[in-house]
């Protein structure tokens, strides 16, 4: 038991090591490329041992847990520095740590003649680090520790050209770091406000304490009918309480409606940034977060009604956003976000399996597709506008192989990874949730996610090179074997849950408690029915954009659908225009107001008055003074005579 | 022996003449032989009253302020040199370079 726990505290120690190594010794673009991926490769290694002597516990028990040290003691609560390594935690430590070290061999050969590999890969580990406390955390102030952490590194590595001014289309990578860091911000502060919520009402922030009943998940349904006063709000349940307040988190981590606005121009970072943070392993916190505390959001239906509500809207925002892009980061960015919102209305509708396998897989497929886009852009030198792609088949043959699986994945075609988790999830809203709108709503999204990715191929990979200027080339070096591996993942993915084996069911029922549900044949109809949409829809979308119409798009073109859709296209363009709102209500007036401020109050009052004013106080009394100082010998000694006489008949008379 | 009162009368005289002599000649060398005047004068204050007193204190610091009068002479008159060496001239008006 006593080389187990100490082996779960070595997951997150490898990278850290790396970090620091990193930081502070390695020097040279290889060395540094080297020692991050190998901290991770370890981490791996050793996350696979830590999980098959997990698989080894009795089921009622299968945890590990340990306290590494008391972190903070406050009156009564205490918060220690706490691993946790149960079965959930098992398979997010397995995506991060798996597909965090492909993605960073792949860098090896990316970031080649970068002029900053040190600071990337010493972030690329800080970032796993943080990854792995968040996932591994007994509390969620430790949790906190790498919510803020993967957001932080989220920050830097966003901002790692910071000192490019544009990078395509039109995004400022320090504007675009600000931004995801503001964001994010917003929903932290919910997560922080649950976190006093849950201190002030069960004394402590462990989810289950060391032996797994003691902590406040445990004693949820004691607290059932407690109310928070919120003045002249009235009142509001506690459980309901925390569970909105998490939900303010997760919205802002997971890039759900309404704080998403940042994921699309988080594709400033590097493309290996965008695999790894954006797609496989950050922006799934939030599921995690929901999942983790599950608990709550059974106590509370209503907010777990606003979840269903928020995932679906963001799939379909999503899915219709992505449509339009021409980017070829933003359509992966754009269906993240689409892809988190299955997962978000899966968590909501109490379907936690489904959203932990969908997470999986997206992280699989999902890092392909960025992974592989992010090769295209090697070989096109820089090149991320499809316009000005085309006809890349012919020269990247094992990148449109590898691409072309993961787009199949994405779109859930039959029998790849995509078409099982997702299937699960628009299955649950069907038959478990019966709820008929969210069905239609994930079933539209999941069409238009196959027709974007058919587009997306159909631009990309199709006909011929549209920018004559180009030079295509296909020179993969490291970057190939993570294509590989991540490409026979996303087919092989779906065997971790199949209808009627499901392991992964019965791997998470010792945390969530959830039996697997019975496979029927309308469910097999069902499935059918939905897979012969998607591949209708994908292969739509391939055919249009492969055909005449996509042959005549040139660079800085309009798409030939914003013809007959005109201004519904460009709101899609736009996100549905959200950027703009808040362009409107949040950042001009504070632009405005700052301005105001600065002129006023900066530049007038405390630069005029205070510093310039007082200087110049100083200084015109000192040229007053200054006129005495004429230089003149017999003038001093005058002075200095009437002074002595003056002091002399002062005493003198005074005495 | 006179009475006090006379040699008190010399020294004010002596002192008088040396702050006039600082204050309005404008040869450096003058305004130094003056402040030597003053030195005298309060020397001669100092030694007269020690004498009246039947003390010898006074007389002691009489020794001290010759003594350093002619240290402040040395030191003096080395600078004025120097000075006169830059400027080709003792003028005291043209020592203005402490002008704030």
């Amino acid at each position: 038991m006593t080389q187990i726990s100490w082996l779960i505290a070595l997951i997150p120690a490898f990278p850290l090591a790396g970090f620091l190594l990193n930081v502070f010794l390695v020097r040279g673009e290889r060395a540094n490329g080297t020692v991050a991926s190998l901290s991770i490769v370890a981490a791996f290694i050793t996350t696979v041992v830590a999980v098959i002597n997990l698989a080894g516990m009795a089921e009622e028990s299968r945890f590990i847990a340990i306290t590494l040290w008391e972190w903070l003691a406050v009156g009564r609560v205490t918060v220690s520095f706490g691993l946790w390594f149960d079965p959930l935690t098992a398979v997010m430590a397995l995506l991060i740590t798996g597909v965090g070290a492909l993605i960073h061999i792949y860098s090896i050969t990316y970031m080649h003649g970068d002029s900053r590999p040190g600071r990337y890969f010493a972030y690329m580990n800080l970032f796993v680090f943080a990854m792995l406390i968040l996932v591994m955390s007994d509390n969620l102030f430790l949790l906190f520790l790498g919510w803020e952490g993967v957001g932080l590194c989220s920050f830097l590595l966003i901002g790692h050209w910071f000192d490019r001014k544009n990078v395509a289309p039109g995004i400022v990578p320090s504007e675009a770091a600000t931004k995801a860091f503001v964001a994010n911000r917003v929903g932290d502060a919910g997560l922080l406000l649950a976190m006093m919520a849950i201190v002030s009402h069960f004394g402590t922030l462990s989810f289950f304490g060391s032996d797994g009943l003691s902590g406040f998940v445990s004693r949820l349904t004691d607290a059932s009918f407690t109310t928070i006063s919120l003045g002249a709000f009235g009142n509001v349940g506690l459980v309901s309480g925390i569970a909105f307040l998490i939900i303010l988190g997760v919205v802002g981590k997971s890039a759900q409606l309404p704080l998403f606005v940042w994921l699309p121009d988080a594709m400033a970072g590097p493309t290996p940034v965008s695999a790894l943070i954006h797609a496989a392993t950050m922006v799934t916190a939030g599921v995690y977060l929901i999942v983790r505390t599950h608990a709550v959001f059974d106590l509370a239906p209503d907010a777990s009604g606003w979840v269903v509500i928020i995932g679906a809207t963001t799939a379909l925002i999503g899915a219709t956003a992505a449509i339009t892009q021409f980017d070829i980061k933003r359509v992966l960015a754009y269906s993240t976000i689409s892809q988190l919102g299955f997962m978000i209305a899966a968590a909501g509708m109490g379907a936690y399996t489904a959203a932990i396998f969908h997470l999986l897989t997206h992280g699989l497929f999902k890092a392909l597709l960025f992974l592989g886009s992010g090769a295209i852009i090697h070989g096109m030198h820089d090149i991320q506008d499809m316009r000005r792609m085309g006809g890349l088949r012919k020269h990247m043959p094992v990148i449109f192989l590898v691409y072309i699986v993961g787009a199949l994945a994405l779109s859930g075609i039959f029998p790849l990874a995509g078409f099982w988790s997702k299937d699960e999830i628009i299955a649950h809203a069907w038959y478990g949730a019966q709820n008929i709108n969210v069905t239609v709503i994930l079933l539209l999204s999941s069409l238009l996610t196959a027709f974007y990715m058919g587009r997306q191929v159909a631009l990309t990979f199709a006909g011929e090179v549209r920018d004559k200027d180009a030079h295509p080339h296909e020179d993969l070096g490291s970057m190939k074997w993570p294509l590989y591996i991540l490409a026979v993942a996303s087919v092989l993915g779906g065997l971790i849950n199949l209808p009627g084996v499901h392991w992964l069911n019965d791997w998470l029922n010792p945390v969530l408690h959830q039996e697997a549900e019975l496979f029927t044949l309308s469910m097999g109809i069902f499935a059918a029915v939905t897979v012969l949409l998607a591949t209708g829809s994908g292969y739509l979308g391939y055919r249009i954009y492969s055909g005449p119409i996509g042959a005549r798009i040139t660079p800085g073109d309009e798409d030939p659908a914003h013809y007959y859709l005109g201004d519904i296209w460009k709101g899609f363009e736009m996100g549905w225009g959200l950027d703009y709102v808040y362009q409107r209500i949040f950042v001009k007036p504070y632009r405005t107001l700052s301005t105001f401020l600065h002129d006023v109050f900066d530049q007038q009052a405390i630069d005029g008055i205070l510093v310039e004013g007082s200087a110049g106080m100083v200084g015109r009394f000192s040229q007053a003074v200054a006129r005495i100082q004429n230089g003149n010998v017999r003038t001093y000694a005058l002075v200095f005579l009437i002074g002595v006489v003056v002091l002399v008949g002062y005493v003198v008379i005074g005495a | 022996m006179l009475p006090t009162i006379f040699y008190i009368g010399l020294s004010v005289l002596l002192f008088v003449i040396g702050v006039c002599g600082v204050l309005l000649r404008r040869s450096t060398l003058m305004v130094f032989m003056s402040i030597e005047l003053m030195l005298n004068s309060a020397n001669l204050a100092l030694v007269t009253f020690a004498n009246q007193r039947q003390s010898i204190d006074a007389q002691i610091m009489v020794f001290f302020v010759i003594t350093i009068a002619a240290a402040e002479v040395a030191v003096g008159l080395a600078l004025l040199v120097m000075i006169f060496m830059r400027k080709k001239t003792t003028n005291i008006d043209t020592m203005t370079t402490l002008k704030g």
